[in-house]
């Protein structure tokens, strides 16, 4: 019997050691802490996913998308029909409004300018800022008005800031990163090999600095046009040398495939296709770029540029120069604006022109900004600001789309954001032309 | 009632074991003696016991019991000789105990509603049927046996509860069974029930390799049991039975029991069954018309030419050789189950081993199609001391595998099968000159063409694809521990582990649709769960007429779950297909760990023997609920009384009514968070890019990329919470001959864990999961058997079941009222909850109809949005379509609404049962009314030009509503107007809106309402005296049987039941392109001894 009531005890007093320690038996370990995701991240590794996430931005289908309706590319199929006939819905942004936000986005950018900050790294502070600075400033081009001062504070309903000023605070976020790229000393080692386009060449990111500053003060010339000499101040500081072009870089493995390539041959083959009055343009101008651009019989894109591993190119030493050009060119400097026309023309290998100025050289300008922006957003940036080329809508009596819609998610979440049926047709910065920049002709599209 | 069926449970015989004492001697009292039921058959599994002195004997098959006393204990006394059979009314017969052998032979009477049923209720409880105040369903061997598939235990529930509703994949080996009880309560996840196995939970989770729209089929985890082994199922439906088991009991809970050796000589049975399966239909197919478009023909003959892929071409001409290319993929299939058991023991000690040995190969033709399942066990226990008993159950299951793509796949079997032009031979696949995979939009192909995509792959390739396997080895065990230290007082110990580890391998071959330049995917699934369940009961008796008894319980459970996923990209040489033959990997790794802290308490009282009542309450703690959350209550109650108690004993009601019982009951289940959803981290699998499919991620060019993940951790996550009331009542009439129970239900669930989206601005993150959503159910429960006729040679039962359950989610989250599940289905019809319906219907477009008093944009007012209804014109039918434009057709609907819903408005079983003698009859039909599918095939078979229903393109004259679309009413200009006059019409219609290009599924949902004849089964029983003398043998039993003889359903596809991601998908009713069900005749051999 006693043996027992030992056994008993000692069963009992068992099951109460386990119900005393029932918090241990329910925490710790990987009972509280996710074993398959980390909970920090060193900079280098934080600036690896936003190159990746700034590459989508850039790059998928936001570029597509625009090249539509740039009438550089042609919807064939399905979805591609639809949105090349101007069939705007919050779809068609794809998720492209949040992901400025998400994960490798706006909230990883931070953490990276906060973890660089902490650890005395300006450089890689300024890197931070430059693509901060270049998500931000392409956000507003697409969609405007934005939640930006207010983001990332986890508040009900964040106001936006109006477009204008989001491109100031761009402005003055890239003057910020200048000062930071310029910093030496121990701590500044910058992102060295985590920084897939520069190798952490604070010089380049510099000059890439520059180079956006001129983009997004360009940007805004419609509404400011007291902006060209600065355009072409910061312009002549950015990137004028192919070798130091921003590219998105793909391995070409699995899940590093360039986008053009997965979207053209893997998913999607058969929904774009070049757009005739794009290849036209090229054929009437002699332009090399017919087929660097296009396959021989111009069905599709150049073997080259649907590679898995073709590199990107994302901010271009044509665009600074051709920046530069036309800031020079408006601001009556039509000596400096041939130049930088012709040192542009030459990198596409056209022959140097001579004896333009005025509105033919702005035309020769803007036409060659058009051309040399392919499979970029800057060209549809470039048509929005000046109406050039002067296209003709593809649905009659239609205008040809100004601005994403923001996503459903981020107007359902967000009572600042209007229902899709309010929200404006353009953004600020950018006004209907009323003609083309280029020709004086009507505008067709705007 | 089936439910009621038989079992004799080994608590039983555990208790006396416990209780069973003392050395053997030589010259004690035996008794011995037989027990028969009506008629005088014999009653195996009869407990024939002395009352107090803990010893006693389990009846053979053929009713003969026998037990030895010790010397030491006969003293001459009398004593009471007990009788129990489960389902019987226990007799008791006062016998003088001396020296020698004691012979008294029981006769017992059924009773109808098996009162006295000793059944388990779960974390190591067990309770008599009549105290039992919430619903709990048992589902006796016999019944277990009578499977669609034999191999899935689950599977084999079909038809036999009410509102256990049981959706087998498909007839493929290793295909999954979907299970429902009492409709869905949760928005998320699939709603299956926890699966118990001896008191200890086990893992049923079904994962595909590659997601369930495509893949291959694969098993629900708990398929590997051998049904064998199990000896009965008890299915806890409402929140009163299953709060036991707190939040893993949302769904409602299995309690499998496995077989337990008995004292008594050493019996040996073998079990061999053959069964040869079919495919019950094949989808029509059109032999008319060939392959091309416009009337024109479409094939090509040049090296590496593409050739249409649509079979609008010409008319054939007679003498054209045709292929029925959904025929010629099957034979018959054939498995072989071959199960072995040996059991015995003394009154100590008592063991059950047994094997089986199942071969599975399906209809499918080719080597790459079967399922294979080697089990062996061990149950044992001993009692050490005269209060203390140890036991022990030991499984190891190895299953493997060789499986078929399916699905929503180019590199799928029926989906190129079925495709293919009936003027199109898919043999030789191989083209006789390269060797290379042909198929009939690529017919030719040279050796150039080793990476070029075929278009969609001919089926025989498919079939010849080795590359889809599995294999598996599952260890399940438990110790137990019984200690009796006094007459008031019993601990019950459980420590149990099941532990799994699952290998996967999925391939595409060079050439393959798919991915022609070649894949191999690696997926390895280890799992362990260790449970731990202790209880303590306490009995009094204040008086003979008030008993109580006290459970107090302890639980403690594991769950770690270790994954490993491989993506091997591109080939390089044709074979093997291994991951080291790939140019490039992408390996990833999910791991987990669950920790379950659950006290439980239970109070049984029990009132002049007729009125009892049990009140309980589970305290749950898990470490996947919130901080702020860490544990749950779970509180039930349930009131059983007996009224026909009143006049006396048991069965001794007045007259007609023998038996009669009423019940009520309430109680709290809950359903766990996700792992790990309480958690915000980073993320190194994020990828970015376009809902287009093109996406990078964020590790690039050997560097590791870390961003935000995209869901924002929910420190204040609950459990989902079931609150349900339910009554019912059990009703036996004229003795055995009948018994009758009903019960309602009402269920509401609240905090049901939904995601939601979240404004990325303010947060960085694009979704939380929070709890949310409410979902009610609620439905009826019909049961009742008649016995009419009784005797020695002839028995004859009848049994009906019948259930309804009504679900709706009846609200998500302010503003949302509807959530997709985009892995379920298609665009055009797509899973999802929406309010207002129950979980799991189908959304997707509709025409316009009239008399819905809607607004729309029609053909012909310029693009202004009129009244539908006016434009409809008058003497419409309710939901007429509206016809009208130029060509008399329907107008596309732009708004997204329910289409479908899959869930059944009732369901029943009928079975019946006769035996003649030696000889037994029984079988059951499955009925189901209601429940709608999308006939994703049909809709792209339309298309393609390849079903028969598209022979319509020779009819000049088609109009809506006469010969096309024939079941709907129309109404509008166009209405009774011809709107196809020529195959060119025809063919626009059906690649256009009228097939699955079209944004207009609804055109393809059909009534999923069926008869199942599942079962026709005929069992001969040979146990004459010359079977012992001559053959050794106790008994043998002959079983001819036939399975799935006849399905009666007006629908048009393959099968209302199958469906296209089995228990993977919370959505059932999506048909698209899997693989039909069998029909099987079977022939079994057991030996006894």
């Amino acid at each position: 019997m006693h043996s027992r009531i030992r056994l008993a005890g000692l069963a009992g007093a068992m099951a109460l050691v386990v119900a005393c320690n029932s918090d241990n038996f329910l925490t710790g370990g990987e009972l509280s802490t996710d074993p398959n995701r980390p909970t920090e991240a060193t900079s280098g590794q934080l600036f690896v996913g936003i190159q990746a996430a700034v590459w989508a931005q850039l790059e998928s289908d936001p570029a597509r998308v625009t090249n539509l309706w740039a009438q550089q590319l042609l919807g064939t199929n399905i979805q591609y029909i639809d949105i090349y006939n101007y069939g705007v819905s919050e779809d068609v942004t794809n998720g492209f409004h949040a992901s400025l936000y998400t994960g490798g986005g706006l909230v990883d950018i931070r953490r990276l300018e906060a973890q660089a900050t902490a650890a005395h790294d300006s450089i890689f502070l300024g890197v931070g800022q430059v693509m901060e600075a270049l998500l931000v400033g392409t956000g507003a081009d697409m969609f405007g008005d934005l939640t930006y001062t207010h983001a990332l504070t986890s508040e009900q309903n964040p106001p936006l800031d109006p477009q204008m000023a989001i491109y100031d605070s761009v402005q003055a976020l890239l003057s910020r990163a200048i000062v930071n790229l310029a910093a030496s000393g121990p701590t500044n080692v910058g992102p060295a090999s985590a920084d897939l386009a520069y190798g952490g060449d604070p010089t380049k990111w510099t000059e890439l600095a520059h180079t956006l500053k001129a983009r997004f003060l360009m940007h805004t010339a419609e509404v400011r046009p007291t902006v060209y000499p600065q355009v072409v101040t910061e312009a002549s500081k950015g990137i004028t040398n192919p070798a130091d072009n921003f590219n998105a870089v793909f391995s070409g493995n699995s899940n590093e495939q360039n986008f053009w390539y997965q979207f053209d041959i893997v998913q999607r083959p058969g929904y774009i296709a070049p757009n005739p009055q794009f290849v036209a343009l090229l054929k009437a101008r002699k332009d090399p770029r017919l087929s660097a651009y296009f396959n021989s019989d111009q069905s599709d894109l150049n073997d080259s540029l649907i590679a898995p591993n073709h590199t990107q190119p994302l901010v271009t030493a044509n665009e600074d120069l051709l920046l530069w050009a036309e800031a020079a060119q408006r601001s009556g400097d039509n000596a400096t604006a041939l130049a930088k026309l012709n040192q542009a023309r030459a990198l596409a290998g056209l022959p140097a022109e001579s004896g333009l100025t005025g509105r033919p050289l702005l035309a020769e300008i803007l036409i060659e900004e058009y051309i040399a922006d392919f499979q970029s957003i800057e060209a549809w940036n470039l048509y929005k600001r000046t109406c050039t080329p002067n296209l003709a809508p593809v649905v009659a009596g239609a205008k040809i789309p100004a601005r994403f819609l923001y996503d459903a998610s981020e107007r359902n979440t967000n009572t600042n954001i209007p229902a899709p049926t309010s929200q404006p047709a353009r953004n600020a910065n950018d006004p209907a032309n009323t003609t083309s920049d280029a020709t004086g002709a009507a505008c067709l599209g705007q | 009632m089936r439910s009621l069926r038989l079992s004799r449970h080994r608590l039983v015989t555990g208790a006396l074991l416990v209780l069973a004492s003392s050395r053997m001697f030589a010259q004690g009292a035996t008794i011995t003696g037989h027990v028969t039921g009506e008629g005088g058959v014999p009653l195996p599994g009869a407990t024939v016991s002395i009352a107090g002195m803990g010893v006693g004997s389990i009846t053979r098959n053929d009713g003969l019991y026998t037990f030895t006393v010790p010397a030491n204990r006969v003293t001459g006394q009398v004593v009471t000789l007990n009788a129990r059979r489960v389902g019987y009314t226990p007799q008791n017969a006062q016998v003088t105990l001396a020296a020698g052998t004691i012979t008294h032979d029981f006769a017992m009477t059924a009773t109808a509603l098996q009162l006295e049923q000793v059944i388990v209720t779960g974390a190591g409880t067990s309770q008599v049927r009549e105290r039992v105040g919430s619903t709990i369903n048992t589902v006796d061997s016999t019944t277990l046996k009578r499977a669609t598939q034999p191999q899935n235990i689950l599977s084999s529930l079909s038809a036999t509860t009410p509102n256990v509703r049981v959706n087998t994949q498909s007839g493929e080996p290793g295909a999954s069974a979907f299970v429902m009880i009492r409709g869905a309560t949760s928005v998320t996840g699939t709603n299956q029930p926890l699966i118990v196995v001896d008191n200890q939970p086990i893992d049923n989770t079904t994962m595909s390799t590659n997601g369930g729209d495509g893949s291959t089929v694969t098993q629900n985890r708990a398929a590997d049991i051998n049904p064998n082994d199990v000896e009965s199922i008890q299915i806890l439906k409402g929140s009163a039975a299953s709060a036991i088991y707190g939040a893993r009991a949302a769904n409602g809970v299995i309690l499998i029991t496995t077989k337990h050796g008995t004292n008594g000589p050493t019996r040996y049975s073998i079990t061999s069954t053959q069964t040869f399966d079919n495919v019950i239909k094949t989808f029509p197919l059109q032999q008319d018309f060939g392959q091309g478009s416009s009337g024109k023909p479409g094939g090509c003959s040049a090296p590496d030419c593409s050739a249409s892929s649509l079979t609008w071409g010409p008319e054939l001409t007679g003498g054209t050789p045709t292929f029925n290319h959904g025929k010629e993929i099957y034979d018959t299939g054939l498995t072989s189950d071959n199960a072995i058991s040996v059991s015995g023991g003394t009154q100590r000690t008592t063991f059950f081993l047994s094997g089986g040995l199942t071969d599975q190969i399906g209809v499918m033709r080719g080597p790459n199609n079967r399922y294979d399942r080697t089990t062996v066990r061990l149950s044992a226990s001993h009692q050490l001391l005269n209060t203390l008993t140890f036991g022990g159950n030991f499984s190891y299951f190895n299953t493997t595998g060789e499986y078929v793509q399916k699905g929503s796949n180019t590199s799928g079997l029926l989906l190129g099968a079925l495709r293919t032009p009936p003027d199109f031979n898919n043999l030789p696949y191989l083209d006789p000159t390269s060797g290379l995979h042909r198929s009939y939009r690529f017919p030719n192909p040279t050796s150039a063409s080793i990476t070029d995509s075929r278009g969609y792959d001919n089926p025989f390739f498919v079939l010849n694809n080795s590359g889809n396997r599995s294999e598996l080895g599952r260890f399940l065990g438990n110790v137990t521990a019984n200690w009796v230290p006094t007459s008031w007082l019993s601990l019950n110990e459980t420590f149990g582990a099941d532990n799994y580890t699952d290998s996967r391998l999925e391939a595409l071959p060079l050439t393959s649709s798919g991915d022609p330049v070649g894949n191999v995917t690696r997926f390895q699934i280890t799992n362990l769960e260790v449970d731990h369940n202790l209880t303590a009961t306490l009995s009094h008796e204040f008086s003979s007429d008030f008993n109580s008894r006290l459970v107090l319980g302890q639980n403690l459970n594991s769950r770690r779950n270790r994954q490993i996923f491989i993506f091997g990209d591109q080939l390089i040489a044709p074979s093997p297909l291994a991951i080291q033959n790939t140019v490039s990997y992408t390996p990833s790794e999910f791991r987990s760990l669950r920790h379950v802290a659950g006290y439980f308490t239970q109070a049984e009282l029990d009132f002049y023997n007729q009125l009892h009542l049990t009140a309980g309450v589970r305290d749950d703690g898990f470490s996947t609920f919130g901080a702020s959350h860490r544990t749950a209550l779970y509180p039930k109650v349930d009131a059983a009384w007996t009224f026909t108690n009143l006049f006396g004993g048991a069965n001794n009601g007045t007259g007609w009514l023998s038996n009669g019982r009423l019940r009520a009951a309430y109680g709290e289940t809950g359903r766990e968070p996700p792992v790990y959803a309480t958690i915000s981290a980073l993320s190194t699998t994020s990828i970015f890019g376009s809902g287009f499919g093109d996406f990078i991620g964020s590790k690039q060019s050997g560097q590791g990329g870390v961003v935000t993940g995209s869901n924002l951790g929910n420190s204040n996550l609950r459990p989902e919470r079931n609150r349900e009331a339910e009554v019912g009542t059990d009703l036996g009439f004229f003795g055995q001959r009948s018994d009758f129970s009903f019960t309602y239900y009402n269920k509401r669930s609240s905090d049901v864990i939904l995601p939601v989206p979240v404004n990325a601005a303010a947060t960085g993150a694009s979704t939380a999961l929070v709890n949310g959503a409410t979902v009610s159910n609620k439905g009826v429960e019909l049961a009742l058997n008649v016995r009419p006729y009784t005797s020695r040679n002839v028995d004859f039962s009848l049994g009906v079941n019948y259930a309804k359950n009504i679900g709706r989610v009846t609200s998500l989250i302010q503003g949302v009222q509807f959530i997709p599940y985009n892995n379920e289905g298609f665009t055009g019809a797509i899973g999802s909850s929406t309010v207002g319906f129950a979980p799991g219907v189908l959304r997707g477009q509709d025409f316009i109809r009239c008399g819905l008093g809607e607004q729309a944009a029609l053909p012909g007012t310029g693009g202004a949005v009129v009244s539908v209804d006016s434009a409809c014109g008058s003497g419409f039918k309710k939901g007429a379509l509206y016809i009208a434009g130029s060509n008399n057709r329907p107008v596309v609907n732009p708004d997204e609404q329910v289409i479908a819903d899959p869930n059944p408005h009732w369901t029943s079983g009928l079975n019946g049962s006769l035996r003649i003698g030696k000889l037994q009859f029984t079988t059951l039909l499955d009925i189901r009314r209601g429940g709608q599918v999308w006939d994703g095939t049909r809709s792209a078979l339309d298309r393609f030009g390849t079903a028969a229903e598209t022979d319509i393109r020779r009819d000049t004259a088609g109009i809506f509503g006469q010969n096309v679309l024939g079941n709907e009413a129309v109404a509008g200009p166009g209405a009774g107007k011809v709107a196809f006059r020529t195959l060119g019409d025809w063919q626009n219609w059906f690649t256009t809106t009228g097939g699955s290009a079209s944004a207009v599924q609804s055109q393809f949902i059909e009534d999923g309402s069926f008869v199942k004849w599942r079962e026709l089964s005929m069992i001969y029983t040979l146990d004459a005296p010359w079977v012992r003398s001559r053959l050794g043998l106790s008994s043998a039993l002959i079983r001819i049987a036939g399975r799935n003889l006849h399905t009666w359903t007006k629908y048009k596809g393959l099968d209302p039941e199958t469906n296209l991601g089995g228990s993977e998908f919370l959505t059932q009713g999506i048909d698209f392109f899997q693989n039909p069900q069998t029909r099987s005749f079977v022939v079994a051999v057991t030996l006894n001894r």
